[in-house]
């Protein structure tokens, strides 16, 4: 167990740096009359869909994934702040311009899960994601293994041509640990 | 620049807002909890001591940033901002929830708040 969290951690140092947020590039609030008040009273959630994270436990740990549904207050099976997300499994290789169209196709292949995490096990990114995956990844897709399974091959193909486009490059690389 | 010498005035009456919070206000106190409430957006201000480790605090200024919430960095080490908060025990970090009678707390403190848009020179 204590090898566990060492990862996690580890990850999480990992993540402070590649997330390319440096300390030094803090703003200082200071002071002003009436500033303070309106500012503290504005809390932003941030936990919401389309919103990349990081895993940070289990099989997935050091995965991105997508948040498709966030269920702040629980279910009845699950008591605490959880959402569903739709993460790659495996990522697409790096493409070279000497790749032939057969050898691209291949390379970009993206494997992907599916997954109902609880929020202590995610690391959330200022990065978002806009693959819309609502209809997808619906609520009951984790009911039986042939629905999670087509739920995740079709997530496999949004994904794909997502990442065909050249758009969310951060996303589809592989974090470095 | 140099770095902004605290006076002790300023350190005092920080310490004197803690204590109305503790009194009349909501907070919670510990690593664990000060997430929580920064997921649950229900943190306004976060306090972090000055030997916090450092990939807890940015752990905990990353969090904040993206929830737009003040981070204050406390003038003393967790012992100090445990006895600030009148407890017995060391706190490291602290949330509050609700400043109470001590709204005044984001005014006297240095607030730092992170910038939200990436930084000059990233994608």
């Amino acid at each position: 167990m204590g090898l566990k969290s060492e990862r996690s951690v580890f990850l999480i140092f990992k993540i402070s740096k590649l997330l390319c947020y440096s300390p030094e590039t803090l703003t200082t609030n200071t002071s002003t009359e009436g500033e303070g008040e309106s500012e503290g009273a504005k809390m932003v959630k941030f936990l919401k869909p389309n919103k990349a994270v990081i895993v940070l436990q289990g099989r997935y740990a050091g995965r991105k994934a997508v948040i498709v549904r966030s269920f702040d207050d629980g279910t009845r099976d699950r008591p605490y702040g959880h959402c569903l997300v739709a993460g790659i499994k495996k990522y697409p290789s790096k493409v070279i311009r000497k790749d032939s169209t057969k050898k691209a196709a291949r390379k970009s292949r993206v494997k992907c899960f599916v997954k109902l995490v609880n929020y202590r096990h995610l690391m959330p990114t200022r990065y978002t994601l806009d693959v819309d995956l609502k209809d997808v990844v619906s609520g009951d897709c984790l009911q039986s293994k042939d629905k999670k399974v087509s739920a995740a091959r079709e997530t496999k193909k949004r994904f794909e041509e997502r990442f065909k486009t050249g758009k969310n490059k951060w996303f589809f690389t592989k974090l470095r640990f | 620049m140099p770095p902004t010498k605290k006076t002790k005035k300023t350190h005092e009456s920080i310490n004197n807002r803690l204590a109305l919070v503790m009194k009349s206000g909501k907070y919670t106190l510990g690593y664990k909890t000060v997430l929580k409430s920064l997921r649950s957006s229900k943190g306004k201000l976060i306090i972090i001591a000055n030997n916090c480790p450092p990939l807890r605090k940015s752990e905990i200024e990353y969090y904040a940033m993206l929830a737009k919430v003040g981070v204050h960095h406390y003038n003393g080490n967790n012992v100090d901002l445990g006895t600030a908060c009148g407890k017995y025990f060391r706190v490291c970090c602290l949330s509050i929830i609700d400043p109470g009678d001590a709204a005044e707390i984001f005014l006297t403190c240095d607030i730092i708040f992170l910038r939200t848009t990436k930084p000059f020179g990233f994608k």
